[in-house]
């Protein structure tokens, strides 16, 4: 099978995930409505620590307000395409274990990374990828003079920092082959995630190092953020190339890895 | 009467107890939960505030000390911790939404103070445990923290979880009459973790708005003990804070009876 008939065969195999995702998630309205309507309060949040916070000074790290804004938004639209596209995939992943329907999806004729973090489509994010997205814009329309064409280190930024996220929670999803209850792993995650959504400027020293290089979080919307307003460091550019391909490859190793823990659940 | 009390406490006790077990079963996912993830929260938030600091040409900010914000930053995640209700909230929905609430209906103990003995013992043990991590680091680095207002503080914290228990009392049967549930959850710990000031300090809210958050029960679960605990308020906060709270108790518990004795008469209890 060439290459592109593989893609064609992942996309067609996509399409149909998202149609059903999106069946099962009108067929409760009202519980749409609400998960739209928490997925608003938790940007929120995110926002009025800013806004609360600039009302008392000036700079944060080395961005005034505006800038932190072009931050904000930025995670929070990463955040928005990682939520649509596989967190609810991963958030089921212990449960999946525990009750023995992995075994359903390892023996399908499909790569089973793919077929752990992307059954299910998350459409309940849609609209607050639309928002993030417009907020991203205004944002960036507070910012003077700044230089639109820089939008297009986005299109290298983004699936860059994408792969942070996805390699990071799988990783430590996988981890739960190894153990008989898991739910912690899921808290490690959130915690670790709210590094990601912090200015990679409030750590200083090895910790700022640990977060480009080891546990690369700043990758998400602080590097790119820098992308976008400062001027452009060579160096994280082939950061960024060479990054996702690294812990891909990384991920693929661990992922066969931890399988081998894995004894099957199901009768 | 006598009897009936000690029979009450007694079956209480064995509830809380059963949660402790319960929960201390799986150690490391409880020291995760207990530890880790607070910690890891406190690390960042310090960080966030040495930064605002660190620039500011001030050194005080809205009226208070860089080793304000310090305390305010390790205590609140822990209490903040504390004072939600996911996974009984959860177990709660999921009992009436599967109907083996049929099980707990032909026990002599209600629904409510099955879950509620069960989260406070849980609640206990986690306090007793997690709060040596903010206590010991309070103590290293010398932050304002007075520790004789931790019981008071404390108190109040675990009032407030009699508030979150109704709360999730109230959500649990919306299951009655709704199919999903969870995102009603979702809302409404979001929403809560929002107001109770865990996030940022209410004091360094716009006033009209501090104001009004300090009128809702709900920063009886963070901010007023932290603010207490650190000295950026006196116990006439808290006095108010348990006042909004049994309010909100009082309301919360007419509501949730309301919409169980109406969820009761919908439901049908099916299963051998």
């Amino acid at each position: 099978m060439s290459i592109f008939q593989t893609i064609r065969k992942y996309l067609s195999l996509y399409k149909a995930f998202f149609k059903a995702s999106l069946v099962a998630d009108l067929e409760f309205r009202l519980n749409f409505i609400l998960l739209v309507l928490a997925e608003f309060i938790w940007y929120s949040t995110q926002l009025v620590l800013y806004e609360v916070i600039y009302r008392h000074t000036k700079v944060i790290g080395n961005w005034t307000l505006d800038q932190m804004r072009v931050f904000v938004f930025l995670a929070l639209f990463v955040d928005s395409i990682y939520m649509i596209l596989w967190d609810p995939n991963f958030s089921k992943f212990n449960d999946e274990v525990r009750k023995g329907n992995l075994d359903l999806l390892l023996t399908k004729p499909i790569n089973s990374m793919f077929m752990i973090s992307s059954q299910k489509v998350s459409i309940s994010h849609l609209p607050c990828l639309a928002i993030t997205g417009v907020g991203l814009i205004w944002s960036l329309l507070q910012i003077p003079d700044f230089n639109w064409m820089r939008l297009f280190w986005l299109i290298l930024m983004i699936p860059s920092g994408l792969s942070v996220i996805f390699v990071g929670r799988l990783a430590l999803n996988s981890s739960a082959l190894m153990f008989s209850r898991a739910d912690f792993l899921q808290y490690v995650w959130y915690s670790l995630f709210r590094l990601g959504l912090r200015p990679d400027a409030i750590y200083n020293g090895a910790l700022r190092y640990i977060l480009l290089f080891v546990l690369p979080f700043a990758m998400v919307a602080s590097v790119p953020t820098r992308f976008l307003l400062e001027p452009i460091e060579i160096g994280y550019v082939a950061w960024a190339i060479a990054m996702p391909i690294l812990l891909m490859t990384f991920m693929n190793w661990y992922w066969n890895f931890c399988m081998k823990y894995y004894s099957s659940a199901s009768s | 009467m006598k009897k009936s009390f000690i029979a009450f406490l007694r079956r209480n006790l064995a509830f809380s107890e059963l949660a402790i077990v319960a929960n201390l079963e799986y150690r490391f996912n409880f020291i995760i939960d207990a530890f880790v993830q607070p910690l890891i929260t406190v690390g960042i938030e310090i960080l966030l505030w040495l930064a605002i600091f660190k620039i500011s040409e001030n050194t005080m900010l809205g009226g208070f000390s860089k080793e304000s914000y310090l305390a305010y930053g390790v205590w609140a995640p822990f209490l903040g911790r504390i004072a939600v209700s996911w996974m009984y909230e959860s177990m709660m929905v999921e009992e009436v939404a599967s109907g083996s609430i049929n099980v707990i209906l032909t026990r002599p103990i209600s629904f409510y103070e099955y879950y509620l003995s069960q989260m406070m013992g849980y609640k206990f043990i986690t306090t007793v445990l997690s709060l040596l991590a903010p206590f010991a680091v309070s103590l290293i680095y010398d932050l304002p923290v007075i520790y004789s207002r931790i019981p008071l503080a404390l108190s109040l914290v675990f009032y407030y979880l009699f508030l979150i228990h109704t709360l999730s009392f109230v959500i649990s049967t919306f299951a009655f009459f709704m199919t999903r549930v969870r995102a009603l959850t979702l809302v409404k710990n979001l929403t809560l973790w929002l107001l109770a000031g865990e996030l940022v300090p209410i004091d360094l809210m716009p006033p009209y708005l501090s104001k009004i958050l300090l009128i809702l029960p709900f920063s009886s679960g963070v901010y007023i003990p932290v603010a207490y605990l650190t000295g950026r308020v006196d116990a006439e906060l808290i006095s108010q804070g348990f006042l909004s709270t049994s309010i909100s108790i009082l309301i919360a518990c007419a509501i949730g009876n309301w919409f169980w004795k109406k969820g009761l008469q919908e439901y049908t209890g099916t299963g051998a």
